[in-house]
């Protein structure tokens, strides 16, 4: 039994690119495209694409196989963009084939891994892939170039000068203004997916959450929410509760400190300053409730571990205060004109980009999409709290700024909400059990966009495929189209506007 | 004018409402213990240069969160620096993923010396929760020489001020 909102349709791979169209021009957004190794179970591996709309909680699903003899189908790109990466990966990972796919460079396996060896077929040995790997093999990658009169290249990374994540960014750049950014990321690709199938369902929990530091509780919970769903385990109000608010603390501190870091991309130092201090005592508040500041080991299969609740008393005025200084703050920075000025104009990614790309998040939202996983597919309490979905039009630096500080009052409003009921129920449901074969999807917004996790069980009632598809997967490949034209020293700027992970990304 | 300012000096209750100052966190005040011993341990300041080995990104926000107004570290003479060239200590994360297994080499290389290089968090020790992985080489040590670890997943910051400092002691005692 597949859980009730996810619709498959099994097609002929023939017809799986206009299908896939075919619900794309139906304004429905791409959600993911990910394949299986099934062939334990049906001797075939699939390929899932997963479409929804951003009202009407369905998903569908569209779904075919592939044997051995031939892992080629038509490729879904050049009709529906956003599948662009998808493809890459799963021939990286899989080789399946999408035969007509305008960039088939390598993704996510770098050079010093044998390329014959797919990684994420079940009857590939971890001792095997190693083994194939060879770190003083060259690396044969090809970076788009341009050419022309005065055109220069600058590469940058993958160890970058601040304390923060590695990736490879190759400009080309004709003074001070940027045509074109490639972006070589997966340095931190460790093979996390295959990790997930060697570790029961539970302790997949604390992988999950390790996928991307700062988003560790949106993660766990669309893990958990998948495996749930999956093995038709139904969670407690109480817990339901728990993880709706540990969400949107997680957003709070993420968005008030992505706002805080602008500021560093304009060389604003007290408004730095500011907006980390205010992100600091929302970690100490994270702390005092769950003994964690990244809010980890509170998810479990079943529900959580901690009632957070209890601490009501000790979180209100805490939040009382961020809430009234993050409105002074917002002000201060408003009225700091040379701040503002270079937020404005700053690395804007156009409507039609974004949709066509698959955009998610406040990326998505700062260009006038509007989608929001918790107002698409209402989950845990979403779809009992008074909220909107945060939109702006320009999507430049400055509206993805806005949509934050937007989706930050709401979250006070949601979290004020949760404060004054009372939930009732346990911490955890203990009756659960893992059919073989069975699959599901779990999801949620994060800070960053939409987070999903499709689980299938197998013979053995283990995990037999992971898929974890984080919000910074889908928008890495829009950052060269938003920093188009932009001058090299506004990279930093537009960057921290996004603030993808790498990490979840590379996975 | 003279008599004010004796007055404001001695008298009990400070001026500016400064009892009403919230306490100090615990963990600033730990952090702030710490870093304080770096000038009995040193006599100078320290400079790390942090590498990212396929970290899940939780130990670069605790460093980062070090530079903060609420830990501060900065005026006890330890900073997070752009480039090793500038560096005393390398502070590496992660478990080492393959493609950054290069990178830290080099950036060891680039290194003056003397260096001391430290395995933040779990994973950089030896690949911590993704230990089995295929892309990763579970653990700094097995990629360049590393001279202490700070355990953690992440270490909060006072451990990781304590965990530089108790390796810069030991390596200034020998």
């Amino acid at each position: 039994m597949n859980p009730a909102n996810e619709r498959y349709i099994e097609i002929d791979r023939a017809v799986f690119a206009s299908a896939c169209a075919g619900l794309f021009d139906q304004k429905k957004l791409l959600r993911a495209i990910f394949a299986s190794d099934e062939r334990e179970l049906d001797g075939r591996l699939k390929v899932y694409a997963v479409f929804s709309p951003s009202e009407g909680d369905v998903f569908n699903i569209l779904t075919f196989g592939l044997t051995e003899e031939d892992l080629s189908y038509e490729s879904v790109t050049p009709l529906v963009p956003a599948a662009h990466w998808y493809e890459r990966e799963m021939r990286d990972m899989f080789g399946i084939v999408p035969s007509g796919h305008p960039d088939l460079r390598p993704l996510c396996l770098h050079g010093m891994y044998d390329r014959t060896i797919y990684t994420l077929r079940r009857d590939v040995t971890v001792d095997e892939i190693r083994k194939a790997s060879d770190l003083a093999r060259e690396d044969d990658y090809h970076f788009l170039d341009m050419k022309g009169e005065g055109v220069y290249e600058i590469p940058v990374g993958p160890v970058h000068a601040g304390v923060i994540e590695p990736g490879h960014f190759r400009f080309s750049a004709v003074g001070e203004t940027i045509y074109h950014l490639d972006p070589r990321l997966f340095y931190t690709h460790k093979g996390t997916e295959k990790l997930f199938e060697s570790r029961s369902f539970e302790d997949g929990v604390f992988l999950s959450e390790r996928i991307s530091g700062v988003a560790s509780f949106s993660h766990s919970s669309a893990y958990c929410m998948a495996v749930e769903r999956m093995a038709g385990a139904e969670i407690t109000p109480l817990a339901t509760a728990v993880r709706t608010l540990l969400i949107e603390l997680e957003r709070l501190y993420n968005h008030i400190g992505d706002i805080g870091n602008l500021c560093a991309g304009t060389g604003f130092a007290v408004g730095y300053a500011k907006g980390a201090l205010l992100k600091e005592t929302l970690m100490a508040l994270n702390e005092r409730l769950t003994g964690s500041r990244y809010l980890r080991d509170v998810n479990v299969i079943g529900g959580v571990t901690r009632d957070v609740f209890i601490k009501t008393n000790e979180t209100q005025p805490t939040l009382n205060k961020v809430k009234n200084e993050f409105k002074e703050f917002m002000d201060f920075l408003q009225n700091s004109v040379s701040h503002i000025e270079r937020l404005e104009d700053a690395g804007v990614l156009p409507k039609e980009i974004a949709r066509k790309m698959g955009a998610t998040g406040p990326a998505a939202r700062a260009s006038g999409i509007d989608d929001d996983i918790r107002k698409a597919h209402p989950h845990l309490m979403y779809g009992s709290l008074a909220f909107d979905t945060k939109t702006r039009r320009a999507g430049d630096v400055y509206c993805r700024m806005m949509v934050r500080a937007d989706e930050v009052e709401s979250s006070f409003s949601i979290i004020e909400s949760l404060l004054e009921q009372r939930h009732g129920g346990g911490l955890l449901v203990p009756d659960y059990k893992f059919t073989p074969g069975s699959q599901a999807l779990g999801y949620t917004e994060g800070p960053r966009g939409s987070i999903f996790y499709w689980v299938k069980s197998g013979k053995d009632g283990r995990p037999l495929r992971v898929k974890a598809r984080s919000a910074s997967f889908c928008n890495w490949p829009l950052m060269p189209f938003a920093i188009n034209g932009n001058i090299v020293p506004d990279f930093p700027l537009v960057n921290k506007s996004f603030n993808l992970s790498y990490s979840g990304c590379d996975l | 004018m003279i008599k004010e300012v004796l007055s404001n000096l001695f008298r009990k209750k400070p001026a500016l409402g400064l009892d009403e100052m919230p306490a100090i966190p615990k963990e600033a005040a730990d952090v702030a213990e710490e870093a304080g011993r770096l000038s009995a341990i040193f006599k100078r300041s320290i400079r790390i240069r942090q590498v990212d080995a396929g970290s899940c990104n939780a130990c670069e926000w605790e460093c980062t969160a070090l530079s903060n107004p609420v830990y501060d570290v900065q005026r006890f003479g330890i900073d997070f620096v752009a480039s090793p060239r500038h560096a005393d200590v390398l502070l590496v994360t992660g478990p080492v993923s393959l493609p950054m297994a290069e990178a830290l080499k080099k950036t060891y290389m680039a290194t003056p010396e003397p260096k001391i290089v430290i395995a933040c968090g779990d994973c950089a020790k030896n690949g911590g929760v993704y230990k089995g992985a295929y892309g990763v080489l579970e653990g700094a040590g097995n990629v360049v020489p590393v001279d202490g670890h700070i355990p953690g997943c992440p270490p909060s910051p006072s451990a990781i001020i304590k965990g530089i400092l108790d390796v810069l002691e030991s390596a200034v005692k020998t």
